[in-house]
């Protein structure tokens, strides 16, 4: 993974701007697809396949990435499906990218991008949609939005939307993964 | 261009003349007035204000229906979704529930309180999105005195969605000119893995040009200090400083509403 600059995990730098404006695109542009082409046979059953944009990008570029790609991303495919948003949904989705970006403070550049980066990334990735989506649905109850009982937000919001996009992230955010590097040690071997 | 994807609605209503940052304002204050909002009486007005900017936008039947038929679905879904559990399943008397129970006016409440207030936050942001055009949101930030450089995030957003959507719509395209065919299976993880040959070219060759975008920024000059001024300048007028005080007399009273619960 030697032949990209490292991101660095606080600064605001050129290249970290310029990765959440490229993860924000991508991913409403993503969810925008899902929605409005409507791929046959895939009968939206997977949902949100687009919730590992976020969870990759947090782990390849950091948290912050992660953060804004899943909530700008989200504001935007939200404002382009519907013609509005929804806050707390926005920050869930941020989470969802969040998350997987703490792997930058405990795991190794070299690591990251092996066996234990992708195991690390499945892990993240169930784990941020329990956290991030807990966040959308928990909030919608303690604010009182469209919603009246904890018991909903459980089983109607909560468990619905975590656990799809638990297994929707926990499935392609290693393949993410795994091709990025492959794809960077590549470009290494031409230059 | 984005232009062709985001909701913007071109017109000449006093809510398209507003400032973006008085819009934006406005908007904010709505969401967290509804937020501390603890009694539908409270709620009312709120609904009432976004109502109002919603209808001065004049904003035409035939542009918004789509969006109409989304809210008005997830207004209906969830207040029956709120009566079943409040009303039904999760009532106290739930084993002898006789038809006056269920219609008590202390459960309609609680039932339609919540639903009011998404109601009221979906007008607002509706009305944000359809009358203001998607380019002025990165200058409304950076003149709200948001860093520049996260201004400029969104401005990128905007900038490579339309790019994405079509390279999308074009792999699709070349890998079912190659005998792809998204898998119909029953099995959820199979059906997942089918979209990998979507989703990881599209996605890794996006990721890979963030470097060289980079460096053709940082070659412009991009990130240097001091030395960014927004191309649209953006100036107040009484109405735009009338409705940002409203918003901040709005958020006073509900924070003081919130705290001292007269009611």
């Amino acid at each position: 993974m030697g032949s990209q600059p490292k991101p660095r995990k606080t600064a605001l730098t050129t290249t970290s701007l310029v990765a959440m404006g490229v993860g924000t695109a991508l991913y409403a542009a993503f969810n925008v697809f899902f929605n409005i082409f409507q791929l046959p046979g895939t009968q939206l059953v997977a949902l949100r396949p687009s919730v590992a944009i976020p969870m990759f990008f947090g782990f390849v570029f950091g948290p912050l990435v992660g953060f804004v790609s899943g909530f700008l991303g989200n504001v935007i495919s939200d404002a382009i499906s519907w013609g509005g948003f929804w806050w707390n949904w926005d920050v869930g989705n941020g989470l969802l990218g969040l998350i997987p970006g703490l792997a930058v403070y405990f795991l190794s550049e070299e690591k990251r991008f092996s066996k234990p980066g992708y195991i690390a990334s499945t892990v993240l990735a169930v784990i941020a949609s329990i956290i991030g989506i807990g966040f959308a649905a928990f909030t919608d109850y303690i604010f009182g939005y469209g919603i009246s009982t904890l018991e909903e937000a459980i089983y109607a919001l909560f468990l619905p939307a975590a656990v799809t996009d638990a297994i929707n992230g926990a499935i392609l955010t290693p393949i993410l993964v795994s091709a990025y590097a492959s794809a960077v040690r590549g470009r290494a071997r031409r230059a | 261009m984005a232009e062709r994807f985001i909701r913007y609605v071109e017109g000449t209503s006093v809510v398209h003349k507003l400032d973006p940052r008085a819009k934006f304002f406005f908007v904010l204050s709505v969401v967290v007035c509804a937020s501390l909002a603890y009694h539908l009486v409270l709620v009312l007005p709120l609904l009432a204000a976004s109502l109002a900017s919603y209808l001065a936008a004049g904003l035409p039947w035939e542009k918004v229906k789509t969006t109409w038929k989304f809210v008005l679905f997830i207004i209906l879904f969830l207040s029956l979704l709120n009566y079943l559990f409040v009303a039904v399943l999760f009532h106290p008397q739930r084993r002898q529930l006789g038809f006056e129970q269920a219609l008590e006016p202390g459960i309609l409440l609680r039932v339609f309180t919540p639903v009011v207030k998404l109601l009221t936050i979906a007008v607002a942001t509706i009305t944000l999105v359809y009358t203001t055009p998607y380019n002025l949101y990165a200058p409304a930030l950076g003149q709200m005195g948001v860093n520049y450089k996260t201004a400029y995030v969104l401005q990128l957003g905007f900038r490579y969605l339309p790019e994405f959507v079509s390279e999308m719509k074009k792999t699709l395209e070349a890998q079912m000119a190659r005998g792809y065919r998204p898998r119909g299976s029953r099995n959820i993880f199979a059906r997942i893995l089918s979209l990998a040959p979507l989703v990881v070219p599209v996605t890794i060759s996006a990721t890979l040009s963030i470097y060289d975008i980079a460096d053709a920024m940082e070659l412009r000059g991009f990130g240097e200090e001091g030395c960014h001024t927004w191309f649209r300048r953006l100036r107040m007028g009484k109405l735009d400083k009338a409705l940002t005080l409203a918003s901040a007399a709005s958020l006073t009273l509900y924070t003081l509403l919130f705290v001292l619960r007269p009611f």
